[in-house]
């Protein structure tokens, strides 16, 4: 045995030397980005590298993989138009992150070291391990501003802003505020908040109790109680709590804080005991919910809140959207969800700064061009960097199913955020 | 009241559901001996199909059901068991739950590749993605009744009960009152007997793997609905639901059943009354998980030696014997060029993913001590990798440096790991694992909930480590350090085995109850090797999440484990350095395979899934393959000489031939045991009418040689003949049905079965039945009774009596007096005597060799594998007799005492 250790510990001495050598006679330049010098990496005369990374496969059957095909749209019409600055832009398509945390890191190597993109976008997925290393190689990436991530780090770009409140930071109003629409006004109406019971359920309560209570509104309950791993069969001890919440009586409005099957099992729940107020979320604006008539009927009168111009809206930047995604799907008419509107907007995102940055295309070029960065009037309202890298643009929209389809409760629109306590 | 009414009535929708998974868990445990992991997806296939049939297709609801149900689920279950279970049955019970961890992720990628296919090919299916409220049987939406205030039910509860109780009444009928229920529940007793008795135990198995997944396949058609189509929740789903197998110790269904429904009025109580853990966050979340493992330690039996798999065989040792170079040689090289390749060929992308897979390595290198080592299965080893990144990135967070970060979190996650083995060491086998499985959730859903530990969804930054002049940040200089560090995991192991504490530890795994006696204490030896493989993957995971640079709480989940270790047992488990070979190979083939062979995402999962097929030919993975089946091939071959042997030495010839034909013949029969061979040429003969007495000390091959007659044991040369015709390739079953029954050693009862239902096993026919209790009035009066509660006595009679009726062609009989008292003995004596005067040729084995010769007609003494004597009772003397005892036998030839 003593042979074996020895020859082992002169092996392991030896490499641990070679290491060091390499890494002290090298130094980091193996790792340093080519951004700095120039051609920039992923920039040639013509074109402009980009790539995506999306979850499209996954166990939970939830897949976000339109937001490929809005990402594209997005390209084939920058590139419809000429391009940006005299560039073409060579969209590579989405890696399939599965919502794996190790694919999602390994995607992000790939793009950036084997495909030698400029920029990611989009990047939508509920993981984002790849983040650190997209920063550390200075990778402007562009996505769905609901991972931390989003948040602070100089390279990375949500597309509605950052989604995650931070202590010190603010919390964007526009659910509240668009509720008022629909309840005329905030005085003496009350509000029961549901969420999962997790980190982020807890989270969320925090978050919106505070939202909903300095907006005027009356919280009389506020709980991460509902099991997270599974759907329940069964509703009434949830229903029973909320319904007598308001001193005994039913608040005026419920807030789930949860996702598609979750709200279908409680509003449904809610509905059979004869409530009649407003049943509000933030997930259920999906046109595919329509196509069943279990869905349409459990989320029937629901006022859903999003980030972005509802597809209702009438304006010229929704109809070319709406052509852009068609001719992107190869001419056929596609039920439009908000995963397109994420890859489109990511994308959009990317091209204005792209734009502003001029022909001189680098990695600090587009830095300098991003920030102070505005534009106003988009689909996701007023843009604004680098606040964008601190909080959400903090526009809403309300739309109600009623009757099979959606309209809009509480038009588009940008509300002031309030400090974070 | 109210209240509590509407609890229980909901509770019972998902009770029946768990009712439905959790029989056909037990069917499919008690047909194979494994615990199906892969239950739940079964479920989410027909769900799949289900709502590709009937929404995507348009086919109408019920018959779609039917079919599914009926016969598309009993068709997977019976390819399954074809391909897969039946040879997994005969590997150990690592392999076993890999390989269902292997179907686990392929069956729904297998779903979604065919409607994939489906869809490319221009059928009418729509996107399985993103689909909620799904209709189910009954009428979409649901139909409400309310019955009264606060207390409703809808037309999918209704239909989920309605169709569970008539599973339920089907089930009894079958198991109670059908032939195929009654030998259903003696293959799940004593399947070797089933076979023994003519009954084919593999086709009995078949019948209840179709059956299992057919309830799989209604547990998937119901709960539609509820879950849609996420193969996540019906997996979940599944594991709650095994609780309630649990509850009927994997082999009772009625115990299953009621425990299933109760679970779910049990959840819903806890769920709605549950106000008292509002301050801690994912408590609700658990409460399935939390009563799955209280079940797991409250109702399993303990075991005779705790906390250890029941089979396990040893693997072949192919190393044996060679030298230091040429068993490590290969590595060392291997490792060598491995840190060479990082400055000199592989890309930055390569260094990257070969440094990623070299981290993982190191987590990989615990399950060769917990399981390879301990042969026990801990599902819970990404909870130890999450708890000590956690803390360490905690700790930097507060400027500690890594070094110390990382020893920290290397300590807690060997805390973890002494926790999680306290409770769980009582257990064994699979419900260790299952138990393990519960902690590691309850771990995702509480501990790591808490606020300040895993710091919401940003996590810990854990920067790469720079220790003097080596730099970690580089890719490159990230690998060779993995390396290094693999190389030391790879050697400590490798020590630890050959030392004194390491053989303490093999000891235990291959034998509990003798490492006890000779003072190695079983608890403190699984306790440290759980405590050192969680140590070991805390720093594996402190490690992997500084090559990510950070950790969250949700990067290596409970399902992760289970992934993990499906990857590392394919590769092998039993050599830290395949647990190396397993991380490289985990993180390269799938960029591989993405870039050269195929763009379908779904492929690639299958195909992964699929390597548990190669589990059932090679258990101990493909790193060993080659060479284990080198080292075979190469000790096959010593088998040849055994024959020399009995060409020069004559063998002692049995009594010449009385005029009838022999009823069983032995001729020159070999037989043993994996390479170890116990019969060297045994011939013998039984005739129609006439008892032979096979003699001889202990270890001579007595019971060999009956369980190669029975044809439980394949000879590797010889020949047996059952009336003059050639039977050596045929099984027990068919030698049974040939009528050569063997009374095996102990007991040829099966305890669970009442006496009726032992009697009705070999005599359907109820006139032949009251025969026998008219008879022995001894079982007439408690016909009711099940046999394991009659005496030792009983139960020899109980096993013999049936005989009488229809007499055997041969019966071999091993030690049927065993511990019997001598008035037992004579009478069973008495019986087998009766049974020669019926014509029946019977081969007895008895130790008590005085008794034996009283009823005797011919004697065989066997000595060391051979017939050293055989001859009738009457040229038997005492002192040959006693020689034979003393096995002394062979000194006779000499003295020329053939006949």
């Amino acid at each position: 045995m003593s042979r074996s250790i020895r020859a082992i510990t002169a092996t392991v001495a030896a490499l641990l030397l070679a290491t060091a050598c390499n890494s002290a006679a090298t130094g980091n330049s193996g790792n340093s980005p080519d951004g700095k010098g120039s051609p920039a990496r992923g920039v040639t005369d013509k074109a402009i590298k980009v790539g995506g990374i999306v979850s499209m496969t996954t166990a939970s059957g939830y897949s976000k993989k339109d937001t490929d095909l809005g990402a594209k749209a997005r390209f084939d019409r920058a590139n419809a138009e000429g391009g940006i600055n005299g560039r073409k832009i060579d969209y590579l398509g989405a890696e399939d992150d599965g919502q794996d945390p190790a694919r999602n890191l390994a995607a992000a190597r790939k793009l950036v070291q084997q495909d030698k993109v400029f920029a990611i976008a989009p990047m939508s997925s509920v993981t984002f391990s790849g983040a650190d290393f997209l920063q550390k190689q200075q990778v402007p990436t562009f996505g769905w501003g609901t991972i931390p991530s989003f948040c602070g780090p100089s390279y990375m770009y949500g597309m509605t802003g950052c989604l995650v409140p931070m202590p010190g930071g603010t919390i964007s109003q526009q659910w509240p505020e668009g509720l008022k629409q629909v309840t005329h006004g905030s005085r003496g109406k009350t509000v029961a908040i549901l969420a999962n019971d997790n980190d982020a359920g807890t989270f969320a309560i925090r978050t919106y109790k505070q939202s909903f209570a300095s907006a005027g509104y009356k919280v009389t309950f506020a709980k991460s109680s509902v099991p997270a791993t599974s759907v329940p069969s069964d509703w009434s001890a949830y229903t029973k709590e909320i319904l007598r919440s308001n001193g005994g009586k039913a608040p005026d409005i419920v807030v789930s804080v949860m996702q598609t099957p979750y709200n279908i099992g409680l509003f449904t729940a809610v509905k059979r005991t004869g409530y009649k107020g407003v049943l509000t979320d933030p997930t259920d604006y999906d046109p595919g919910l329509l196509a069943k008539s279990a869905t349409k009927e459990a989320l029937d009168g629901v006022h859903v809140l999003l980030t972005f111009a509802p597809f209702e809206t009438k304006s010229a930047d929704m109809d070319r959207f709406k052509a852009d995604i068609k001719k992107a799907s190869g001419g056929k008419d596609v039920p439009l969800n908000m995963h397109m509107m994420t890859g489109y907007m990511s994308a959009d995102l990317f091209l204005a700064i792209a734009k502003k940055a001029g022909r001189d295309l680098t990695v600090a070029s587009f830095q300098k061009a991003a920030d102070g960065f505005s534009d106003t009037g988009t689909m996701v309202g007023d843009r604004s960097l680098p606040g964008g890298q601190k909080q959400a643009f903090g526009c809403g929209a309300l739309v109600q199913l009623r009757n099979g389809a959606y309209h809009v409760s509480s038009p588009f629109k940008c509300y002031e955020p309030i400090p974070f306590k | 009241m109210s209240d509590l009414l509407a609890f229980v009535l909901s509770g019972l929708v998902s009770g029946a559901l768990y009712a439905l998974l959790a029989t056909g868990l037990v069917l499919s445990y008690s047909a194979s001996g494994l615990f199906n992991f892969a239950h739940g997806a079964t479920a989410y296939l027909c769900a799949l199909a289900f709502y590709e049939l009937h929404s995507g297709l348009g086919w109408p609801a019920v018959p779609t059901a039917l079919l599914l149900v009926c016969v598309v689920s009993p068709l997977l279950g019976w390819g399954l068991d074809r391909l897969m279970f039946r040879k997994l049955a005969r590997v150990g019970e690592t392999a076993q739950i890999v390989a269902t961890i292997g179907l686990l992720v392929a069956l729904p990628a297998l779903g979604l590749w065919i409607v994939e296919l489906l869809d490319d090919a221009g059928v009418p299916v729509k996107p399985a993605e993103n689909q909620f409220g799904l209709p189910g049987i009954g009428p979409s939406p649901a139909k409400n009744w309310q019955l009264m205030d606060g207390v409703g039910i809808d037309s999918d509860q209704l239909i989920t009960w309605v169709a569970t109780a008539a599973v339920a009444l089907g089930l009894w009928i079958l198991m109670r009152h059908t032939t195929l229920g009654l030998r259903l529940r003696a293959a799940v007793d004593n399947r070797s007997l089933v076979e023994l008795r003519g009954m084919s135990a593999d086709r009995l198995s078949t019948v209840a793997w179709m059956l299992s997944s057919g309830l799989a396949g209604l547990a998937g058609v119901l709960a539609t609905p509820l879950l849609g189509l996420s193969a996540h929740d019906f997996t979940l789903f599944l594991f709650v639901s095994a609780t309630a197998a649990v509850l009927g110790r994997f082999a009772s269904v009625p115990l299953a059943f009621a425990g299933g429904l109760g679970l779910g009025v049990l959840q819903n109580l806890v769920a709605g009354y549950a106000s008292f853990a509002e301050g801690i966050t994912g408590f609700r979340t658990a409460v399935p998980f939390l009563i799955l493992f209280a079940g797991l330690l409250l109702l399993t039996r303990r075991q005779r030696t705790a906390g250890t798999a029941a089979v396990d065989a040893p693997p072949v040792d192919y190393l044996a014997g060679r030298s230091w170079m040429r068993t490590w040689g290969p590595w060392a090289a291997a490792a060598v060029l491995l840190a060479v390749a990082f400055y000199t060929v592989t890309t930055p992308f390569w260094s990257g993913i070969l440094a990623q897979g070299l981290a993982l390595s190191l987590v990989f290198v615990s399950f060769t001590v917990v399981t390879g080592l301990g042969a026990m299965v801990s599902l819970a080893q990404a909870t130890f990798v999450t708890g000590a990144a956690l803390v360490a990135g905690l700790l930097m967070s507060h400027g500690w440096p890594f070094i110390a970060a990382a020893l920290v979190g290397t300590c807690v996650a060997a805390l973890l790991g002494a926790l999680v083995a306290l409770p769980a060491l009582r257990l064994g086998g699979r419900t260790l694992a299952l138990a393990t499985l519960a902690l590691a959730f309850l771990a995702d859903q509480v501990l790591f909930q808490i606020g300040w530990l895993r710091n919401g969804d940003t996590g810990w930054e854990i920067p790469r480590p720079v220790l003097g002049p080596v730099d970690l940040s580089d890719d490159r200089a990230m690998g060779v350090a993995m390396v290094v560090l693999c190389a030391a995991a790879v050697a400590a192991l490798a020590a630890l085995r050959n030392s004194p504490s390491g053989r303490a530890m093999l000891a235990v795994r291959s034998a509990p109850a003798a490492a006890m006696a000779s003072g190695v204490s079983v608890v403190r030896t699984k306790l440290l090797l759980f405590t050192l493989s969680a140590g070991l993957a805390g720093f594996g995971g402190v490690m992997y999440a500084s090559y990510n640079t950070r950790i969250t709480a949700t990067d290596f989940t409970a399902m992760t484990g289970l992934i993990w270790l499906a990857v590392v047992v394919a590769a092998g488990v039993r050599r830290p350095q395949f647990a190396v070979v397993a991380g490289l190979v985990y993180a390269i083939v799938p960029h591989v395979v993405a870039d050269h062979v195929t763009s379908s995402v779904h492929l690639p999962v299958v195909l992964f899934g699929l390597a548990g097929l190669a589990l059932a030919n090679d258990p101990d993975g493909y790193c060993a393959a080659l060479s284990v089946r080198r080292h075979r091939r190469r000790s096959a071959k010593p088998a040849q000489p055994w024959a020399v042997p009995e060409a020069t030495v004559p063998a002692p010839r049995p009594a010449p031939a009385q005029g009838t034909p022999p009823v069983l013949e032995l001729r020159g029969l070999h037989a043993g045991y994996d390479g170890a061979p116990v019969l060297h040429g045994v011939d013998l003969t039984v005739r129609p009418g006439e008892i032979v007495a096979l003699l001889g000390p202990n270890g001579a091959g007595k019971s060999t040689t009956c369980r190669t007659a029975a044809g439980l044991l394949a000879p590797l040369a010889g020949q047996v003949y059952v009336a003059g015709r050639d039977a050596t390739r045929e099984g027990p079953v068919r030698r049974a049905r040939a009528g050569v029954l063997l009374a095996p050693e102990g007991r040829g009862i099966f305890p669970a079965l009442t006496i009726e239902e032992n009697l009705t096993l070999h005599l359907p026919d109820k006139h032949a039945r009251e025969a026998v209790y008219a008879r022995f009035a001894g079982l007439a009066a408690r016909r009711g009774v099940v046999a394991g509660a009659l005496s030792g006595g009983e139960q020899q009679l109980l096993a013999l009596a049936p005989l009488l009726q229809e007499p055997p062609r041969v019966l071999i009989a091993d030690e049927p007096s065993l511990g019997l008292a001598p008035r037992i003995v004579d009478e069973v004596f008495g019986l087998l005597t009766e049974l020669r005067d019926a014509g029946t040729g019977l081969l007895l084995v008895e130790e008590k060799a005085t008794e034996i010769l009283g009823v005797a007609d011919t004697v065989a003494y066997l000595d060391r594998g051979r017939v050293a004597w055989c001859g009738p009772r009457a040229d038997v003397r005492a002192d040959r007799l006693t020689e034979a005892y003393l096995g002394l036998a062979a000194t006779d030839e000499e003295e020329g005492v053939r006949p």
